[in-house]
């Protein structure tokens, strides 16, 4: 199969999974309180402007005419409006996504950049010191709650040792929140301890894996040593399935962002979030979460092309 | 000086079970420019030697007596010493070339890798080499196929580049482990002729590990048979092969089925379908494959498995199904199983057509089918006790049998498989490959089946253990009576056990006819092909074979 | 060819099996340190919990302000908390909370994902697909976020805690199981069952299923350790149980003030208590896997 078919197919995939989401979200729309009529007008509208309301948006109609409808105000970007901030949802995502982004997507790299050489290292130094002391400490970081972890972190350095500062730094647009660095290390650092701890797991077991296959024995065969094989194949090979992984666990990134943002006070869309769930902000909160699992698809999506850029069998196969 | 000489070589394994003694007492010797054939069945501790000489063995292995390389101790040697040999020195050459490379590089990456493992060679300099390699080695178009993946190419093609790699550096000694194996029977004639060829250029010493007495006599000078970890006999290729004096040695051989090459002008003519009870003939067949065609995918990536395939299997008749991979064989002996649907023709089964039958006579019909696959170790769930598989059938289609008259059956037919009663309580992990084989039999036959469907059932055993099966196959056969379908690649098998035979190619049936009219004098050329590439455990008469064959591909190409 | 491996002759000799049996898997999980200690953590936290009150019996429910804040001593082990409660007492009360919900969640969770899981597997072709699409939709959606929503329209029990915790934990366990479904529907003796005439009804329920259970047992661990998990997570935002009932979340939760001011004994012990359970459960399921030698995760 060629790239552009396999990437053909997998886009459509996604916009299936895609459109499930939505269906999802506007079954939750339908499921609050008072209805979306009350999710729109919110907390206080009377009975008398639900039902006026009712009619005009035409919500006695049949359920899959109003998703339809839904589907429409969608593409045109419409997420309703938040009312306790009064802006419209979409504006406000656009706002506090990249903060978001950029937050998780530091705690990603430096994660990987990190678990990936301890994985193989564990692998290759199977069942020695290191690698039971590894091994247990990915375990206590990986029953972490974040927001355990983030509070530790907190008291230590910034209460106990005043080396880095508890909240992170404040403002509307991306460069304003880079001009404290200081301020971002302890958010970072308690997204990627989680992230080391799972995926130095992931890449330990990849890598015992490939250590038992035939090609590692064919190489050792014609004299190359044990680093160098790890160098030339093992690890293109463990890599393979571990970058798979990274796509399923970007909504657990997300959604550990949710809970990092709300403790640090960083602005972005998981602080939106939390407060829009404290204010009952209806339209804020289904507009979130139908952004961020579109964010969560694409960022899958991005993973296995990536995948299929380094093993040129993923396209032969029928996935 | 030799290449390699082992004295009093041992090798022990510390396993979850206990320590195993795989190798005692080994010496052999392999001279320059000789091939030193490596026998015995599995579990000889063959393949173990061949690792102790390169210094492979596994982590949990520990190695006693010498065993010298070209002068230099392997048993104990450090680790620098040991890399400085393997892909130099000494090369491999193992038996799965759908896994021995990797995956990911291009094979003239893999090539220019051993290359510069021991040679200070720019890159360049070693791609071009590794071009060269795959010249050498027989692979058309080297240049593009240098930057070919792995899975881009076929079994055989990996399998050459595994040799190119081996050779690349003009080792002293070369240790092939069960080189052609995995590959089919004209692939394999290619490849032991490809690796006679580079050992006589360079004088290279050769170890070939194998348990298959055809490719001794082929290609091997010299043979050491292991049996149990221990040479039991030594010689060469000729006294082993044609005056054995050990009693294993004698068992084995007399084990192996011999492809009959001459025979005298066959007294039977075309086949005729066997008569029936009366002495009439049976016109209706058990089953029946009518232009069956099997398409899996679609357009362009569509895989034709099976084209117009038109065979028939009469009442008390065995019909071997022959073929390489590829052939269609295993599909369609599937669709006589109603595991794939054919995408045209049709299939009757006793006299039913199954697309228009009721699902509930279908159920019925294939109660009357026995099945024995390949694996020994899949076909059995390990969850259930031999009992409980081989009533199985029982279970699904006589549910009224109460459970006193089941465990007749049981018994009834494991006495059939010569098998001890005793039996049927154990769960199959405590049984071996061949006793496995066995127990799937009697649950074939447990429900006294019109049809017996065996796809390639001995090909994972042991040859003296596939003896005993094949002589309980064709006991039973004479005594209840069946007919069989028998799907094999291996036709010496075939030609002892099947009255007709149909050969397959690419989906196509190829000829058919009697047993001993077809194997014998083939009317199509692939057969004949087929036929002369299958080596015989007789080093005289191989010899002239293997002349033969080879003047008549020059005429060919020619 | 044939990629078969041959199996050695004599009998009783080392053959690869596909499954292990129960002696062998007990033998290797008593090696495997880690596990056996987190076996022991399990069950001493359990007696803990659910046994300790009889041993040290606190008041869970009503206010006593005037023991408010106090540090541990003699009478309070582990001091008190802003209304008066005794804080180990509320720890082993919330563990009871935390546990029940957690290992409630993780089984429904397990078994959902594997009905899901080993229908698609089965059946195959387009249903497979439209399945698996419903459970990649499911998994692109952050559980906590869908939880916060949840949480804004309702106020769960218990038993609504843990269906919600389940529902929203099935998907991973179903694409496990999916994938043994799929290997296992075309091992031998499930194609041979169905040459003969047997029903898809006998090959999953007597041959797939059965085969199945190590895989099962092991996600089912896993999902344990991450209900848990998520337990804590939600109690902490404010979604579980209400006071004065609690769970180790809450009691983070509501010490998250206190700890900044040093009262560390209000969210050391819950924090704790939450990290070695979960690691318990953790390493238990990995010495299970390596036990009976599951693929996947």
């Amino acid at each position: 199969m060629t790239t552009t078919l396999y990437l053909l197919r997998r886009v459509l995939q996604a916009l299936a999974v895609v459109l499930i989401v939505t269906i999802v979200v506007f079954c939750l729309l339908h499921a609050l309180p008072g209805g979306p009529a009350r999710g729109v007008l919110g907390v206080s509208a009377t009975p008398a402007q639900i039902a006026a309301f009712n009619q005009a948006q035409g919500l006695d109609q049949p359920l899959p005419v109003q998703y339809v409808r839904f589907l429409g105000r969608l593409l045109t970007g419409d997420l309703g409006t938040s009312y306790t901030l009064n802006e419209p949802v979409g504006q406000l995502i656009v706002e506090r996504l990249p903060k978001t982004l950029v937050l998780t997507g530091i705690s990603a790299v430096l994660g990987l950049v990190i678990a990936i050489p301890v994985g193989m290292w564990q692998a290759a130094r199977r069942n020695g010191a290191v690698d039971y002391a590894a091994t247990a400490l990915a375990f206590v970081f990986y029953s972490t709650p974040a927001f355990f972890l983030g509070l530790v972190l907190i008291i230590v350095f910034s209460q106990q040792l005043p080396w880095l500062p508890s909240q992170a730094p404040g403002g509307n647009t991306l460069a304003e929140v880079f001009q404290d660095p200081a301020g971002l290390v302890l958010p970072v650092v308690t997204g990627a301890l989680a992230m080391i701890a799972v995926f130095s797991r992931y890449m330990r077991a990849s890598t015992l894996e490939n250590l038992q296959e035939d090609y590692v024995r064919t190489a050792r065969a014609g004299g190359a040593s044990t680093s160098a094989i790890l160098r030339r194949h093992v690890f293109r090979n463990s890599l393979t399935p571990v970058i798979a992984m990274l796509g399923y666990y970007l909504p657990v990134l997300f959604g550990g962002a949710l809970v990092t943002e709300q403790l640090f006070n960083y602005p972005g869309m998981g602080l939106l979030f939390w407060n829009a769930a404290q204010s009952s902000d209806y339209p804020t909160l289904l507009g979130c979460v139908l952004v961020i699992s579109i964010a969560t698809v694409v960022g899958t999506l991005l993973a296995d092309v990536a995948q299929s850029l380094i093993d040129p069998r993923v396209k032969a196969s029928r996935a | 000086m030799s290449v390699l000489t082992t004295t009093d070589l041992g090798v022990a394994f510390r396993t979850e079970s206990g320590t195993v003694d795989a190798v005692r007492g080994v010496s052999l010797r392999v001279e320059p420019g000789q091939t030193l054939a490596l026998v015995g069945e599995s579990g000889s501790g063959k393949s173990t030697v061949a690792l102790a000489a390169m210094g492979l063995l596994s982590g949990n292995a520990t190695a006693s007596g010498s065993a010298v390389v070209d002068g230099t101790e392997v048993v104990g040697a450090a680790e620098p010493a040991l890399r400085a040999l393997r892909g130099s020195t000494v090369a491999m050459v193992f038996q799965e070339p759908a896994t021995a490379l990797d995956p990911l590089t291009r094979v003239g990456a893999q090539i220019a890798e051993v290359i510069r493992n021991h040679r200070q060679v720019s890159a360049a300099a070693a791609a071009a080499e590794a071009v060269d390699m795959l010249d050498r080695v027989g692979i058309p178009d080297p240049e593009q196929r240098a930057r070919a993946f792995p899975f881009q190419l076929s079994g055989g093609q990996r399998q050459r580049v595994v040799i190119a790699m081996a050779i690349a550096n003009s080792p002293k000694l070369l240790i092939a482990d069960e080189p052609t194996t995995a590959l089919d029977v004209t692939v394999q004639a290619e490849i032991l002729e490809l690796l006679r060829e580079l050992a006589a250029d360079t004088g290279t010493g050769v170890l070939l590990v194998t348990h298959n007495m055809g490719v001794v006599a082929d290609f091997a000078d010299r043979v050491a048979v292991m049996l149990q970890g221990e040479i039991v006999e030594t010689g060469s290729v000729e006294d082993v092969l044609l005056r054995p004096e050990h009693e294993y040695t004698n068992r084995l051989l007399a084990a192996v089925p011999r492809l009959t090459v001459a025979a005298p002008a066959p007294a039977m003519s075309v086949a005729s379908p066997p008569d029936g009870p009366g002495g009439r003939p049976d016109p209706a067949p058990v089953v029946d494959l009518r232009d069956v065609s099997v398409t899996f995918g679609r357009g362009a990536r569509a895989v034709h498995a099976l084209r117009g395939v038109d065979i028939a299997v009469h009442a008390g008749e065995t019909v071997g199904l022959v073929g390489e991979s590829g052939s269609g064989k295993s599909t369609a002996a599937r669709v006589a199983l109603g595991l794939i649907r054919p995408s045209a023709g049709s299939v009757h089964l006793f006299g039913t057509d199954l697309r228009r039958a009721q699902r509930r006579d279908r159920r019925s019909l294939r109660s009357g089918i026995g099945v024995v696959l390949q694996d020994p170790v899949a076909s059995l769930d390990a969850r259930m006790s031999v009992a409980e598989c081989i009533a199985e059938p029982l279970a699904v289609h006589r549910r009224g049998m109460s459970g006193t008259d089941r465990r007749k059956r049981v018994d009834e037919v494991l006495d059939a498989v010569r098998l001890p009663r005793d039996l049927a309580t154990r769960a199959p992990r405590e049984l071996s490959g061949g006793q496995r084989q066995r127990v799937s039999l009697a649950r074939a036959l447990v429900l006294s089946p019109r049809l017996l469907v065996a796809d390639e059932p001995t090909s994972a055993l042991d040859v003296s253990v596939q003896e005993t099966v094949l002589e309980v196959l064709r006991e039973l056969q004479d005594d209840l009576g069946f007919a069989c379908l028998f799907v094999s690649h291996d036709l010496a098998v075939v030609q002892q056990f099947a009255e007709r035979v149909v050969v397959m190619r690419q989906g196509v049936v190829e000829e058919q006819g009697a047993t001993g009219a077809t194997l014998v004098h083939p009317t199509t050329d692939y057969t004949r092909r087929l036929l002369a590439a299958v080596p015989v455990p007789d080093p005289v008469v191989q010899r002239r074979r293997r002349a033969e064959r080879l003047a008549t591909l020059a005429a060919v190409t020619a | 060819m044939t990629a078969v491996q041959m199996v050695p002759e004599a009998p009783g000799a080392p053959v690869t099996v596909a499954a292990t049996g129960w002696r062998l898997a007990v033998r290797r999980f008593r090696r495997n340190t880690l596990a056996v200690i987190g076996l022991a953590v399990i069950v001493v936290v359990v007696l803990f919990c659910f046994v300790g009150p009889l041993l040290y019996p606190t008041d869970q429910t009503h206010t006593q302000l005037s023991q408010a804040n106090l540090g541990p001593s003699a009478a309070h082990l582990l001091g008190t908390d802003a209304v008066g409660h005794d804080v180990l007492g509320r720890l082993m009360y919330g563990g009871t909370v935390s546990l029940t919900v957690g290992i409630a969640a993780g089984v429904l969770a397990t078994v959902v994902g594997t009905l899901w899981g080993s229908v698609a597997g089965y059946v195959g072709g387009w249903v497979d697909a439209a399945m698996m699409r419903v459970v990649d939709a499911g998994i692109a959606i952050p559980a906590l976020f869908i939880l916060l929503v949840i949480s804004a329209i309702t106020t769960p029990g218990v038993a609504g805690l843990i269906v919600i915790l389940g529902l929203v934990s099935w998907l991973v366990p179903s694409r496990l199981i999916r994938a043994e479904t799929l290997t296992l529907k075309n091992r031998d003796y499930v194609l041979t069952l169905r040459a003969i005439g047997g029903s898809h009804a006998r090959a999953i329920g007597k041959h797939l299923l059965p085969n199945s259970v190590s895989t099962i047992v092991v996600a089912a661990t896993f999902q344990v350790a991450d209900a848990i998990l998520l337990v804590a997570y939600v109690s902490y935002l404010g979604l579980g149980v209400q006071a004065p009932a609690t769970d180790w979340g809450g009691m983070l939760s509501a010490g998250l003030t206190a700890a900044y001011s040093g009262r560390w004994w209000l969210i050391v012990p819950p924090g704790l208590a939450v990290i070695l359970v979960v690691c318990a459960f953790n390493a238990v399921g990995d010495g299970l896997r390596d036990a009976f030698d599951v693929r996947g995760r």
